[in-house]
């Protein structure tokens, strides 16, 4: 899926040491960055750690201190039109004009990069179409839901077909209905043909559909590869959570005494035990609560995520 | 594509209503106004013949001298060449009161021993009647007393010279138009409309800005130079302020009456002229400053202190102006705009309009190179 027919992984971005700067702050910090053709990359970081001043700074909105972007193997510019006609953004804050209806907004974006009229009208019928707002196509902006808004956002980003398009948190403060669509609809975008690079702060939403995912932490990418890749860099593996009401020390303390246990906390009446990777632990925890006559209600069984990656990683959640 | 650019730029434009609302409603509800307000303050400046009354007693029948000074100054006059100053009722002394008390008259003439006058307030038309009689009083005496002791001197022309006002001062008019204040006030009326389409500039330099609106980002992704979307935006903006301030034009021309004089041509090239200066205004305000409050702040607040310095709210500030500090004049577009529209309508001579229109010339250049200056950075240090 990533290669060419020769086998090789042709990069469509390639961000190289970029540093940039907001007086004492450092936003970017020798970031680095590549996007294979064909991928859904997921850039995955909490708030303010840079996700969007890595877009900008790769869309050439931005000045930068020091470092290279190259896009489709050409240096990115703010001149560079033939690497922009390839670009869609899909931006975080939503950009449209409230004056212009749902099929206008779309028409007028598109029409800066499609000059054809009826080839451009093909264009916008089917980005309406792909974002489900056929039926508000001439509705202005201002009557729109904000799960709608974000559609019709996505809809101006990608009319024109672009071979690479970038979402910058597409789905911040939509409902869960229109999150499943515009998901579903960035899967069909990757399948239709387009590399996809996808920030979020939202782990389960990179880990659903992006091929590949870097975490970002402080204008630093800190991890990147699949999700698989990614889990298995650290060394806790399957999180057991029992309800307890009764708690004291000695269970603590003989919890931990068992083999490839990682941690054992309690924590608001649930007691929490990590196990090493590749281990599992959950037979041995609950034979040790029942031989020991200790009463437990809801039993959970988890298996790492990309928060446990970020918390090892970084020693913080990745929401805080 | 500039097609496509230019039309869905009008559509933003004209579908603003709130922009709208200032920029083509105000003004019209302003002139509305301007008008009841105005509309009887050039005839209160003119002069309205007094009313008077005159006991028309056996005294007053004998001062032949006397009626016949009336006659010649009163509304009944022969002398059809000048308006008389006095419209006279002949009355008794009774009905003299009356008429007084009920304001019907400025005063009234009795003549009981000497010419004497009775009014009841004091007021400029109480001091012309007032002056009229002393000066006819003073000029009888002068020549009872010439009669009375040198009467040869009065064949030799000095009665025509008592009686003749020798003025050192020649009047001239400027113009074919006479001077009328409160045209002035509609004039600075449709310049501050004009410097109202600074808020298409404002607004179009916003939706193009990567750093002032997530539009401007997008749109400054996409395969097109900013240029180009700059110059169709300006030229959407200009579009429909022109409009908007010929229909204004209009309406103050053909529905409140206001004249402007009869050169078309010049007139539509003060309404081009100004329209620019606005919008080229508004995008410079735009692209100087952040913060969309302050620079909205910044553009009403601006184009109202040059608008009540050209003398929108006080007709006196345009001439305090031009005789205590004239190069506020001249750097003001609203003073530079109201001053066209005055010229064309005053003046026979097109040199001042000229003038005016050379010096908007030069603030549309400014505002256009700031504005480029500011604009051509291609990347921002923050967005």
């Amino acid at each position: 899926m990533y290669n060419n027919i020769l086998g090789v992984f042709i990069l469509v971005i390639k961000v190289d040491n970029l540093t940039k700067r907001y007086g004492n702050l450092i936003a970017l910090d020798h970031f680095n960055l590549e996007v294979n053709q064909g991928e859904i990359f997921g850039l995955l970081g909490p708030n303010g750690s840079g996700k969007t001043t890595a877009i900008n700074c790769i869309l050439s909105l931005l000045k930068y201190d020091k470092g290279t972007v190259e896009i489709f193997n050409k240096p990115m510019a703010p001149d560079a039109y033939d690497i922009k006609k390839d670009i869609g953004l899909v931006m975080q804050n939503v950009a449209i004009f409230d004056e212009l209806t749902v099929y206008e907004n779309v028409d007028y974006f598109c029409g800066l990069y499609i000059k054809d009229r009826n080839h451009r009208r093909e264009l916008v019928e089917q980005a309406i179409d792909f974002v489900s707002i056929g039926y508000y196509k001439d509705f202005y902006p201002k009557k729109l839901s904000g799960g709608l808004l974000r559609r019709l956002n996505i809809a101006c980003g990608i009319a024109h077909q672009p071979k690479l398009i970038i979402l910058d948190e597409p789905t911040v403060a939509v409902d869960p209905q229109s999150r499943s669509n515009i998901l579903e609809g960035i899967q069909r975008l990757n399948k239709a043909g387009a590399t996809i690079l996808y920030t979020s702060h939202y782990m389960e939403e990179v880990e659903q559909i992006c091929t590949r995912i870097a975490i970002m932490d402080k204008g630093r990418i800190i991890a990147t590869g699949t999700k698989e890749q990614l889990k298995a860099m650290i060394s806790s593996g399957e999180k057991i959570r029992v309800e307890l009401f009764d708690m004291d020390d000695n269970i603590l303390q003989d919890l931990k005494k068992l083999p490839h246990i990682v941690s054992v906390e309690y924590e608001d009446n649930f007691l929490i035990v990590k196990s090493s990777r590749g281990k599992n632990n959950l037979l041995a925890v609950l034979d040790y609560l029942k031989s020991n006559n200790i009463a437990f209600g809801k039993i959970y069984s988890e298996p790492p995520t990309l928060n446990d990656v970020f918390l090892e990683i970084t020693g913080k959640e990745l929401r805080d | 594509m500039f097609l496509h650019n230019y039309i869905y730029r009008l559509k933003c434009i004209v579908r603003d209503r709130e922009l709208m609302f200032w920029t083509l409603f105000f003004p019209i509800i302003l002139a509305t106004f301007f008008n009841l307000a105005y509309a009887n303050l050039s005839e209160a400046e003119k002069f309205a013949p007094i009313n008077i009354a005159v006991v028309d007693n056996k005294e007053y029948q004998k001062n032949a001298p006397f009626q016949r000074v009336l006659k010649s100054l009163s509304t009944t006059s022969d002398d059809k060449d000048e308006e008389g100053i006095f419209n006279i009722r002949y009355t008794t002394k009774e009905e003299g009161d009356k008429l007084l008390n009920d304001k019907e008259i400025e005063g009234y003439i009795y003549c009981d021993n000497g010419i004497k006058l009775v009014i009841k307030e004091s007021g400029l038309n109480q001091t012309i009647l007032k002056n009229f009689i002393d000066e006819f009083k003073q000029t009888s005496s002068t020549v009872e007393t010439i009669m009375e002791h040198n009467p040869e001197s009065m064949h030799s022309g000095l009665l025509d010279r008592i009686g003749h006002r020798t003025n050192f001062l020649k009047e001239v008019a400027p113009s074919k138009s006479s001077p009328d204040t409160v045209v002035n006030y509609f004039y600075t009326l449709i310049a501050m409309a004009c410097m109202y389409g600074g808020f298409w500039g404002l607004k179009e330099v916003t939706a193009i800005q990567p750093n002032l609106s997530p539009q401007g980002a997008r749109i400054n992704v996409a395969p097109i130079h900013r240029f180009k979307v700059v110059i169709v935006c300006i030229l959407a903006a200009i579009s429909v302020q022109l409009f908007e301030i010929i229909l204004l034009l209009a309406y103050l021309t053909l529905v409140l009456k206001i004249s402007v004089g009869n050169q078309i041509g010049y007139i539509i090239l003060t309404c081009i002229v100004g329209t620019i200066t606005g919008v080229t205004y508004g995008a410079f305000i735009s692209s100087i400053i952040k913060e969309e409050g302050l620079k909205i702040g910044a553009l009403i607040g601006s184009s109202m202190t040059m608008s009540f310095l050209a003398g929108m709210m006080y007709d006196k500030m345009k001439y305090i102006i031009s005789t205590r500090a004239p190069i506020l004049g001249y750097v003001n577009p609203v003073n530079l705009i109201t001053d066209c529209f005055y010229s064309l309508y005053y003046y026979d001579t097109n040199s001042r309009f000229f003038t005016n229109i050379v010096i908007l010339c030069v603030f549309i250049a400014i505002f256009s190179l700031c504005t480029y200056l500011v604009l051509r950075r291609q990347r921002y240090a923050s967005l």
